[in-house]
């Protein structure tokens, strides 16, 4: 572990995480380790973003400086590590929601926990999300979102997949700002948050990983 | 329950409903006490929820949308009112990427949307301060609009410019991804010319049947230099990268947006007389940065263009999007009694504590109470807000936004009647 690294991300001083990423890394430090320090920064810049230190700037900066490490440590996963024991989930932001910063921090608090992610965007149509359970048998259907609209197209989506004849198939979680018990229920959903975490351990407990 | 309410209003002329509707806003927006506080709506798609026709129908037959709003207006009786905000005929003329409308990337029925985009990338400030008006037209306007793409092809504009030796240089405009563009810029002046049209034709149609126009809405809209570089060019996450990374040339691409529109709200308001200028602002609110970011990137800037435009005899008034909460001490700052706020969710009460003598005042209602709430409750909000914003004059009452999208047109009219009710100086 890198305290460095990680107060780095946290203290948004994104050169210097990326050139002690780069030293790391010439070192020969694990790729896990990194990817490691990453989500116990992103868990400090989340703490701080709640507790009102931290604002979107903040969040939109660690979220762009994670995406530069990742792209500098994943070439180097060995395969075994690379591959995913936690299963696979998709992610997207329902149709007519352009909101993806919370989405982004989710994939990657879900990707460093050891789940298998695939990111379908944002505003994405029921459809995408049927024909990409189809294609990658995920486990879980991660739905985010953030306008009232958004409700509807969860709904919707979840509708739709269970026309698809995949409802069985897999489990689904929804989650960001106004969501609650009650969007839960309206949409059949199986379970809801309003934080990476709670993504994080719906997954797991869904997947039996640990 | 409400008691049967007599309307005040009942039993008067068109003209003098309508000069006393006129005065009593206008002594509002001034700061002085009128008789009693005016009430202002914003309908927006209610034209459509209350007239039976979807939203796409709403921009596309504006006799259809004037007739709906005449009778909401006599359904209500309201001080003033307004009815779409915006249009989309120039954004669809021109293919703008920025924007949906309902039929037009949406369907008939959906809401307006402002989908932001990286136009402006991290490397173009460099252009951008160098010589915006050239970057504009040559690499934003391509990237912006569909059918501008073929302006990337374009000599640099000095070389059209200069006189004579130049003009041979012409041709350039001869290529047809050009001449599209064109056209599809005169399709747009003339979409926006309708527009306007329209709009005289309303307001002078309204005021026949004793309902004047908002004469806030008549100025030049700008915004603060900070949202200027975010919302069409740099997009929110973008800018707030920029705030990190090239603090520098955000501050420097500032100064020069500072520039250009204080200039253009002033000469607009020497051509048309208007001596009001709007500014909606987007990501000044609490949420998107901390005090420290506010007090460098923000507030400066804004303050800056507001006092100068009050120099220049101008009164701006800005949509406070969100929650200020945290930021009103700030505001205090502004001049006295020369510019006007419109207040979305911050906390209304605390507004007009610190705010109260500063500037005009408008908001108290949540659309979410009109959409959702009962009788009573919009009966016991309108009381409060009238109770302790009204004092003194200075605040008009308006809902959050000036929308009022899915409200129950019942609790509107609770409304409406309680302010008359409890809104007496
Ligand atoms: C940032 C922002 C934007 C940015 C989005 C940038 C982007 N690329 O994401 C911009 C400026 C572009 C934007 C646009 C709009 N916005 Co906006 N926006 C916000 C804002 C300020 C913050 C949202 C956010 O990202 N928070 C940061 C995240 C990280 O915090 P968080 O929610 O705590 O994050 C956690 C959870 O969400 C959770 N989570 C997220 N997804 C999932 C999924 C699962 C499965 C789980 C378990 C958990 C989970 O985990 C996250 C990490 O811990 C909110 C207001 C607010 N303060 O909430 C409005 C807000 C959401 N926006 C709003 C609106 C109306 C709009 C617009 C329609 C405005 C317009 N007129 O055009 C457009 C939307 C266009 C569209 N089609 O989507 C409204 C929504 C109202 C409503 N209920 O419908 C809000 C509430 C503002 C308001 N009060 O009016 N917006």
């Amino acid at each position: 572990m890198s305290e460095k690294l990680i107060k780095a991300i946290a203290e948004m001083d994104d050169e210097q995480a990326i050139t002690l990423t780069k030293e790391l890394l010439s070192q020969g430090s694990d790729p896990m380790e990194i990817l490691g320090d990453c989500r116990s920064a992103m868990e400090i810049v989340g703490k701080r973003f709640e507790e009102g230190e931290y604002f979107i700037s903040e969040l939109i900066l660690a979220g762009e400086t994670l995406t530069a490490i990742s792209g500098l440590v994943k070439p180097l996963l060995k395969t075994s590590q690379a591959e995913k024991k936690g299963g696979k989930v998709i992610i997207g932001t329902v149709k007519g929601d352009i909101h993806d910063i919370a989405k982004d921090i989710v994939t990657f608090m879900l990707d460093v926990n050891g789940f298998e992610v695939k990111d379908l965007g944002v505003d994405v149509a029921p459809e995408i999300f049927v024909e990409t359970i189809k294609t990658d048998q995920p486990e879980i259907v991660a739905l985010s979102g953030f306008l009232t609209l958004a409700h509807t197209s969860m709904k919707e989506t979840v509708d739709a997949i269970k026309t698809a004849g995949l409802r069985e198939k897999v489990k689904i979680m929804i989650g960001g700002g106004t969501i609650d018990a009650q969007v839960c229920n309206f949409a059949k959903a199986d379970g809801w948050g309003t934080d990476a975490m709670t993504a994080v351990s719906l997954a797991k407990q869904w997947t039996g990983a640990n | 329950m409400s008691q049967t309410f007599i309307d005040p209003d009942a039993g008067k002329s068109t003209e003098q409903l309508f000069a006393e509707r006129s005065k009593r806003i206008m002594d509002a927006f001034q700061m002085k006490q009128p008789d009693r506080i005016p009430i202002m709506l914003g309908l927006g798609y209610l034209l459509a929820d209350m007239g039976g026709v979807t939203r796409q129908e709403l921009y596309e037959n504006p006799a259809k949308s004037l007739e709906i709003q005449k009778k909401i207006a006599l359904d209500f009786q309201p001080d003033t009112l307004f009815g779409l905000f915006s249009y989309p005929g120039a954004s669809i003329a021109l293919g703008d990427q920025m924007t949906k409308w309902p039929g037009h990337g949406l369907g008939p029925n959906g809401s307006f949307q402002f989908a932001e985009q990286e136009f402006m990338k991290p490397e173009d400030y460099d252009a951008f301060l160098d010589d915006t008006a050239d970057w504009a037209i040559r690499t934003y306007l391509p990237r912006a609009f569909s059918t501008l793409k073929g302006f990337s092809a374009l000599p640099p504009f000095q070389m059209l410019a200069f006189g004579h030796y130049y003009l041979t240089n012409l041709p350039a405009f001869a290529a047809p991804p050009i001449v599209e563009g064109l056209k599809a810029i005169s399709k747009g002046i003339q979409a926006t010319l309708e527009v306007n049209a329209g709009v005289m034709e309303t307001i002078k149609a309204m005021a026949e049947i004793g309902f004047p126009f908002p004469a806030i809405l008549t100025g030049a809209l700008v915004e603060a230099p900070f949202d200027f570089m975010s919302d069409t060019l740099r997009g929110m996450r973008g800018i707030m990268v920029d705030i990190h990374r090239r603090p520098e040339k955000l501050l420097a691409a500032q100064e020069k947006v500072l520039r250009f529109e204080l200039e253009f709200a002033v000469n607009l308001s020497k051509a048309t007389g208007s001596p009001y200028a709007f500014l909606p602002l987007h990501r000044g609110s609490d949420g998107f940065m901390s005090l420290p970011q506010f007090e460098k990137f923000y507030w400066p800037q804004l303050k800056s263009l507001m006092v100068q435009l009050v120099d220049n005899g101008i009164t701006p008034w800005c949509f406070y999007e969100g929650v200020w909460d945290q930021r009103l001490e700030y505001l205090a700052e502004l001049p006295k009694g020369k510019t006007g706020g419109l207040f979305q969710s911050s906390d209304i009460f605390k507004v007009g504590e610190v705010l109260g003598d500063t500037m005009f005042i408008m908001g108290g209602m949540p659309n979410s109470l009109l959409q959702g709430g009962t009788v009573e409750q919009v009966r016991e909000r309108t009381k409060q807000v009238c109770e302790k914003l009204g004092k003194g004059g200075g605040f008009v009452m308006t809902t959050g936004v000036l929308e009022l999208e899915g409200s129950d047109p019942k609790l509107i009219k609770a409304w409406v009647d309680a302010t008359k009710e409890f809104g007496v100086y």
